[in-house]
C-alpha cells in the first residue's frame, strides 16, 4: 500500500502541440487507438495502490472531465479511493500567472485535507509505466528530501526540446533543473515526476509564491537544490514526453512495434485502464490490406493499412491508403484517398483531397471535424 | 419500474447440450459470441437499451460464472437507484423444499416473491441464450393497445423450416387463435420466439395453479400458452423484423459468427444507438504484424495478428503466429494458434493452444470441428 496522495500534473505554458492542443489539453489526447495520454499516470497510480488521486486542468477541461468522469474504470476503490478534478479557476488559460503553483494554491485546503504523509506528482503529458510504490520505498529508503524521476537520452539535440533536463552529480544529487536548449545529445530529461513528503510539498507551494508569481513547481524546486537533498532516480523502459507533435506523432507510431509496446506494457502485471466505449470489433472487409499497424475497435476498412495507428470507430473506404500516419477515433479516410505521414484528428473525413503525403520529420496535422 | 411498470426475467438455466465440451464448464447464455460478447448480453442490452431496469436472471446449470458475469449490472448500465440485476438461481425458502427449476415456468413460479416485491403491472419473459437486439418498449405498446393478456413475439421462418418451431396461426388483426408446438404440417411461418410479455396478476395466478397440477411439465410453450388460449384469453402475436438466432449447435454457433462478416449484415453490431454492452477488459488494441494478411474478418481488441486471417471471427486475445493461417473459423478468447498451424472451418474453445504447425479441420468437411482441447505441435 502506497501512503501518498497522487497528483497529475498539468504542462505548463511553455509547451504546445501544434493543431491538436487548440481543442483539448494533452492529458486528454487520444493515444495508440483506445488510450488517451492521462490513463498512462492514472493507471502507474492506481497500479501502485495509490487510491486518492488529483488531477489538475489549466484549460479546457470539457473532453478530459468526461474521460475521467467518477475514475471508477481506473480500478481505484469506489468508497476509500477517490479521483478529483481539480481547476485552475478564474485565469485566462495561457495567462503566465496561469502555473501549477497558483492551481495547487487555489486547491491548497483539499491537498492540507488528505491524510497521506507523502505525494507522488506525475505528468498528465508523459507517457511510461512507473511503479510508484517502489519508487516511494526508495525515497523514504534513501533518507533524500525530494526524488525526481529522470530518463536517459541520447538524442536530446533533436528530441524533448521543451522538456527539463535534470543536472546531477556522482551521487545522483541533483545540482539544478534546466532547460533543454537542445546543444547536446545525452541528457538526462526529468520526466516531471516528484516523491516528497507533503509537508515539504505544501512549504514548497506556498514558498514559491513569495519568490516569483510565475515560477512552477520546477522553478522552485530548483530554486531548493543549494538547501535540501535533492535526488535523481533512473527510469527504464518505454518514455515519451508529449510535448510538441512530432512527439506525439513518434511516440504512436514507435509503439506499432510489439517489441517496443512490451517495454511499456504489461498486460498481466501492470494493466493501463481507460474508458470504455462499447464499440464492437473491427470488422475487414475483402478488399482490407492491412500490414504493421495497431487497430482499435469498432472500425470499418476495405483500404490498405501500413505502419499505422487506427484509432475506435474510423472507416478507411475502399481504395484508401493510409501509411505511416496516426488516425484519431472517428475519422473518415474515403474511397481512393492516400494518407502519409499524418496525424488526422477526431472526427475528419478525408474525402475529396486525393494525395495528403507528410515527412516523418514534420508529419503533417489535420484538424478536428475537418471535411477535405 | 417506475418507466414502464414492466420488470424482465430472462431464463438463463440452460445448458445447450448440442454445444458439447463449450457448456462442460459454464452455461449456454455465458458461451462467447461476436469477438467481445457472451450470448446473455444481448438479452440485457436490449433491457437496458428498452428503458427496463429490474431484471431477474434465472440460472441453473454450472452459474458460477454466469452468476458473477451478471451480477455486475453497471456493465449494461443496470445500477441506477431503483434499478439492478438479480441473480436467481433455485433457493431454499421457509415454506417450501429446496427444488430445482422444474421447467421454464416454474422457475418464474419460484420467484414469485421477488416479483411481488416489485408488484409490477407487466412481465417480460426473455431467453438467455438468443442474438437479436430488440426493443421491447415498442412490444409493450402494442400490448398496452391490444389490451392483450399476453403478447407473444414471433419471427416468420422459411416455411420449410417451420415445423421445427412452436407456429402461432393468427386472424388478420394478429391475434393468435391457436398454437402448435412442432406441427407436422404448419398452417403459417410465424415462429414463437420465446418471448413473452403477460399482465402479472394473471400469470401470477396460472403460475400458483401449474405449481400444485401434477401433469404440467411447467413450461411456458407446453403448459401455459395453450392454457391461456384453452381459457379463451387475448394472446397477441408481435411481429419481429430483423436478425434473431438460437445457437443450439457448434454449426449454428459459428454460422452465427459468420455471419457477422457480411457487409451491412441485419444484426449491426455497430449501431451507435442500440450497443451491445458486455465486459470491459483492460488489453491494448489489437496488433497486426509485418507479414499479416487479412481478409474478411471480424477482429478485436487484445488480438496479435502475424499470420494470415480468412474470413474468421478473433476473440478477445486471440493470437495468430507468423505462418499460421486461420480459415473459415471462429478462435473464441484467448486462443493461441502458433506459426505455420492452419485452422480450417473450426471453432476453437476459450484458451485453447494450436502448436506449431498443426492442421485443425478441414475445407470440405460437412460439420465445423469443435477444438476443445489442446492440439500439439508437430515436432
Amino acid at each position: 500500500m502506497c501512503d501518498a496522495l497522487g497528483i497529475v500534473n498539468f504542462s505548463g505554458t511553455n509547451i504546445r502541440v501544434r493543431g491538436m492542443e487548440d481543442y483539448r489539453p494533452i492529458g486528454a489526447f487520444s493515444f495508440l487507438g483506445r488510450y488517451r495520454v492521462i490513463d498512462f499516470p492514472i493507471s502507474n497510480m492506481s497500479n501502485s495502490g495509490i487510491d486518492r488521486i488529483q488531477v489538475y486542468i489549466r484549460r479546457k477541461p470539457r473532453s478530459l472531465t468526461e474521460h475521467l468522469g467518477t475514475g471508477r474504470h481506473y480500478n481505484i476503490n469506489s468508497k476509500r479511493g477517490k479521483l478529483h478534478i481539480l481547476f485552475a479557476e478564474g485565469k485566462d488559460e495561457n495567462d503566465i500567472y496561469n502555473t501549477d503553483i497558483s492551481a495547487f494554491l487555489e486547491n491548497m485546503e483539499c491537498i492540507e485535507r488528505a491524510h497521506n504523509p507523502y505525494v507522488v506528482i506525475a505528468p498528465s503529458y508523459m507517457v511510461y509505466s512507473a511503479n510508484f510504490d517502489t519508487l516511494l520505498q526508495n525515497h523514504i529508503d534513501s533518507g533524500a528530501d525530494i526524488t525526481l524521476l529522470y530518463h536517459s537520452v541520447d538524442n536530446a539535440k533533436e528530441a524533448f526540446l521543451n522538456c527539463t533536463t535534470l543536472n546531477l552529480n556522482r551521487q545522483k544529487g541533483v545540482l539544478s533543473l534546466e532547460p533543454n536548449r537542445g546543444n547536446a545529445k545525452d541528457r538526462k530529461i526529468f520526466m516531471d515526476t516528484y516523491i516528497m513528503k507533503k509537508d515539504l510539498f505544501i512549504e514548497l507551494v506556498k514558498k514559491a509564491k513569495s519568490l516569483s508569481s510565475m515560477y512552477t513547481l520546477a522553478d522552485v524546486v530548483n530554486a531548493a537544490c543549494n538547501e535540501l537533498d535533492v535526488r535523481g532516480i533512473s527510469h527504464r523502459g518505454f518514455f515519451a514526453s508529449i510535448t510538441d507533435l512530432e512527439s506525439f506523432y513518434n511516440a504512436n507510431i514507435s509503439l506499432i512495434d510489439f517489441k517496443t509496446a512490451t517495454s511499456l506494457f504489461d498486460n498481466e502485471n501492470w494493466p493501463v485502464y481507460t474508458r470504455t466505449n462499447d464499440s464492437c470489433p473491427t470488422q475487414y472487409f475483402e478488399t482490407a490490406d492491412v500490414k504493421s499497424s495497431v487497430v482499435s475497435n469498432g472500425c470499418l476498412i476495405e483500404g490498405t493499412i501500413e505502419n499505422s495507428v487506427i484509432g475506435r470507430g474510423c472507416v478507411i473506404k475502399k481504395g484508401a491508403v493510409v501509411k505511416n500516419s496516426v488516425i484519431l477515433p472517428e475519422a473518415i479516410i474515403g474511397e481512393n484517398v492516400t494518407v502519409d505521414c499524418q496525424v488526422v484528428d477526431k472526427h475528419a473525413k478525408i474525402i475529396h483531397a486525393k494525395e495528403i503525403i507528410g515527412d516523418p520529420k514534420r508529419p503533417g496535422y489535420i484538424r478536428r471535424e475537418d471535411t477535405l | 419500474m417506475k418507466q414502464n411498470n414492466m420488470l424482465a426475467m430472462i431464463l438463463a438455466g440452460g445448458r445447450g447440450s448440442r454445444l458439447h465440451d463449450l457448456t462442460n464448464k459454464v452455461a449456454k447464455p455465458a458461451v462467447s459470441y461476436g469477438g467481445k460478447y457472451r450470448i446473455v448480453d444481448f438479452p440485457l442490452s436490449n433491457c437496458a437499451n428498452s428503458g427496463i431496469d429490474v431484471v431477474g436472471v434465472l440460472t441453473q446449470y454450472e452459474s458460477i460464472l454466469l452468476n458473477s458475469y451478471v451480477a455486475a449490472g453497471r456493465r449494461w448500465g443496470l445500477d441506477a437507484k431503483d434499478s439492478g440485476v438479480y441473480v436467481l438461481p433455485p433457493r431454499e425458502k421457509a415454506d417450501a423444499n429446496l427444488d430445482v427449476y422444474r421447467g421454464t415456468a416454474d422457475a418464474i413460479s419460484q420467484n414469485i416473491d421477488f416479483i411481488d416485491t416489485y408488484s409490477p403491472e407487466y412481465i417480460l419473459i426473455l431467453s438467455g441464450d438468443h442474438i437479436y437486439k430488440m426493443n421491447y418498449a415498442k412490444m409493450l405498446a402494442e400490448h398496452k393497445t391490444h389490451n392483450a393478456d399476453a403478447t407473444i413475439a414471433v419471427i416468420g421462418v422459411p416455411m420449410n423450416e417451420a415445423s421445427r418451431f412452436g407456429i402461432m396461426n393468427t386472424d388478420e388483426e394478429g391475434r393468435i387463435v391457436e398454437f402448435e408446438e412442432k406441427p407436422e404440417h404448419p398452417k403459417s411461418n410465424l415462429a414463437s420466439m420465446g418471448i413473452y410479455i403477460f399482465n402479472w396478476k394473471l400469470l401470477r395466478k396460472m403460475l400458483i395453479a401449474d405449481m400444485k397440477d401434477p401433469d404440467s411439465n411447467h413450461d411456458f410453450g407446453k403448459d401455459i400458452i395453450p392454457q391461456l388460449l384453452n381459457d379463451g384469453k387475448t394472446l397477441y402475436a408481435y411481429k419481429f423484423k430483423g436478425y434473431w438466432k438460437d445457437v443450439g449447435t457448434i454449426d449454428s454457433l459459428w454460422e452465427a459468427n459468420m455471419d457477422l462478416l457480411d457487409k451491412n449484415n441485419e444484426l449491426d453490431l455497430n449501431d451507435p444507438t442500440w450497443k451491445i454492452y458486455t465486459e470491459d477488459v483492460t488489453t491494448l488494441p489489437h496488433y497486426i504484424g509485418p507479414d499479416a494478411k487479412i481478409n474478411r474478418a471480424f477482429i478485436t481488441q487484445g488480438c496479435i495478428i502475424e499470420g494470415e486471417v480468412k474470413n474468421s471471427v478473433l476473440f478477445t486475445g486471440a493470437e495468430v503466429g507468423p505462418g499460421a493461417k486461420i480459415i473459415d473459423s471462429v478462435l473464441m478468447p484467448g486462443v493461441k494458434v502458433e506459426a505455420g498451424a492452419v485452422v480450417q472451418r473450426a471453432l476453437v474453445a476459450d484458451g485453447i493452444k494450436i502448436g506449431k504447425d498443426a492442421v485443425v479441420g478441414s475445407a470440405d468437411s460437412e460439420h465445423i470441428e469443435l477444438v476443445a482441447k489442446r492440439v500439439k505441435g508437430v515436432e
